[in-house]
């Protein structure tokens, strides 16, 4: 009985072929690579470490500051404070569409948005309404 | 220029020299190898740059812990079953099946040869499961040992032989159906 090894020989590795001198010009696109990604150091690259510490104070006062003007502010000023009670209880994934029209919200979103987000968490494709076939 | 060579090279300050050493003797191999995943030549092409982009960007965070081609191997087979996760999602979300693709593109490939029965050879490996797939490309097109694919994969030999044999049970049956 012939074995899944005596057919694989018999057929033999699928012939692939490239263009003529396709590797001279792939190695010569690869070979260009670091010179395209090293920049000369300058005075920014000497400035850069002051310039983000310095922001990252500035980001620390400005975001206490917003926190801490929203706790003391009157909430029956504000008029979505209604909404705001029951905005957590409801299962949606974002209450920000509260607000907003959701299909404004949504339009926003690209078809390379829902693939990335369906790649970063992890979703398979079995996970999805369309499975397709086995592959 | 072995490995060590290489790394020496690097190690001495030599880096963009280093990698034009690896650039030669890495690209046709990886190339031939992205290929047997991706079945296109363009996406191979595009997604070769990336990886050599990744390997320039990474060799100095390369401890030497592992051998630097399992190292090279490793960040080319990822980049590839992500390329191809993603154009799996792709397809999903238009409602289209990523196998008929790939099948698709071995018909209409001018740049593949061989005769009929090695295009049905290609789509019943592309048919296998991703892992299975991968440990035959590597095993049965690459012809590396099933020690350098462990380390690639970080998977057991044993695991390893098993996959390979289902996966050329699953070809032999495949191709018989298509034989028939």
């Amino acid at each position: 009985m012939e074995t899944a090894n005596d057919i694989l020989e018999k057929i033999g590795k699928p012939a692939m072929g490239v263009h003529e001198g396709y590797f001279d010009s792939l190695n010569s696109r690869l070979e260009a690579i670091p010179s395209s990604r090293t920049s000369r150091p300058g005075v920014w690259t000497g400035v850069r470490p002051y310039l983000a510490l310095a922001a990252s104070f500035a980001a620390i006062v400005l975001i206490g500051n917003a926190v801490l003007r929203d706790t003391v502010k009157d909430q029956s000023a504000d008029p979505f404070a209604g909404i705001d009670s029951y905005a957590d209880i409801i299962s949606i994934t974002n209450p920000e569409i509260l607000y907003n029209d959701p299909e404004s919200y949504f339009g926003e979103l690209s078809d390379e948005d829902i693939i990335n987000y369906l790649i970063e968490s992890g979703t398979r494709t079995e996970h999805l309404a369309y499975a397709g076939e086995a592959y | 220029m072995t490995d060590k060579e290489i790394l020496d090279l690097f190690k001495s300050g030599q880096r963009e020299l280093a990698f034009k050493e690896i650039v030669n003797s890495y690209s046709e191999r990886l190339y031939w190898h992205v290929r047997r995943f991706l079945c296109s030549h363009e996406d191979t092409d595009d997604l070769l740059q990336e990886i050599f982009v990744k390997i320039w960007s990474s060799l100095p965070s390369f401890r030497g812990e592992s051998q630097l081609y399992t190292w090279i191997y490793r960040i080319a087979t990822n980049e590839s079953l992500n390329f191809l996760q993603k154009q799996k999602v792709r397809a999903a979300l238009r409602f289209e099946s990523m196998s008929s693709i790939i099948e698709e593109r071995i018909d209409e490939d001018p740049l593949m040869g061989g005769d009929q029965l090695q295009r049905d050879l290609m789509k019943a490996i592309q048919r296998l499961p991703s892992k299975q797939r991968t440990v035959f490309i590597m095993r049965w097109f690459d012809e590396l040992s099933y020690e350098a694919i462990s380390e690639i994969l970080g998977t057991s030999v044993g695991a390893l032989k098993a996959s390979y044999h289902f996966a050329s049970e699953k070809i032999k049956a495949d191709l018989k159906k298509n034989l028939k």
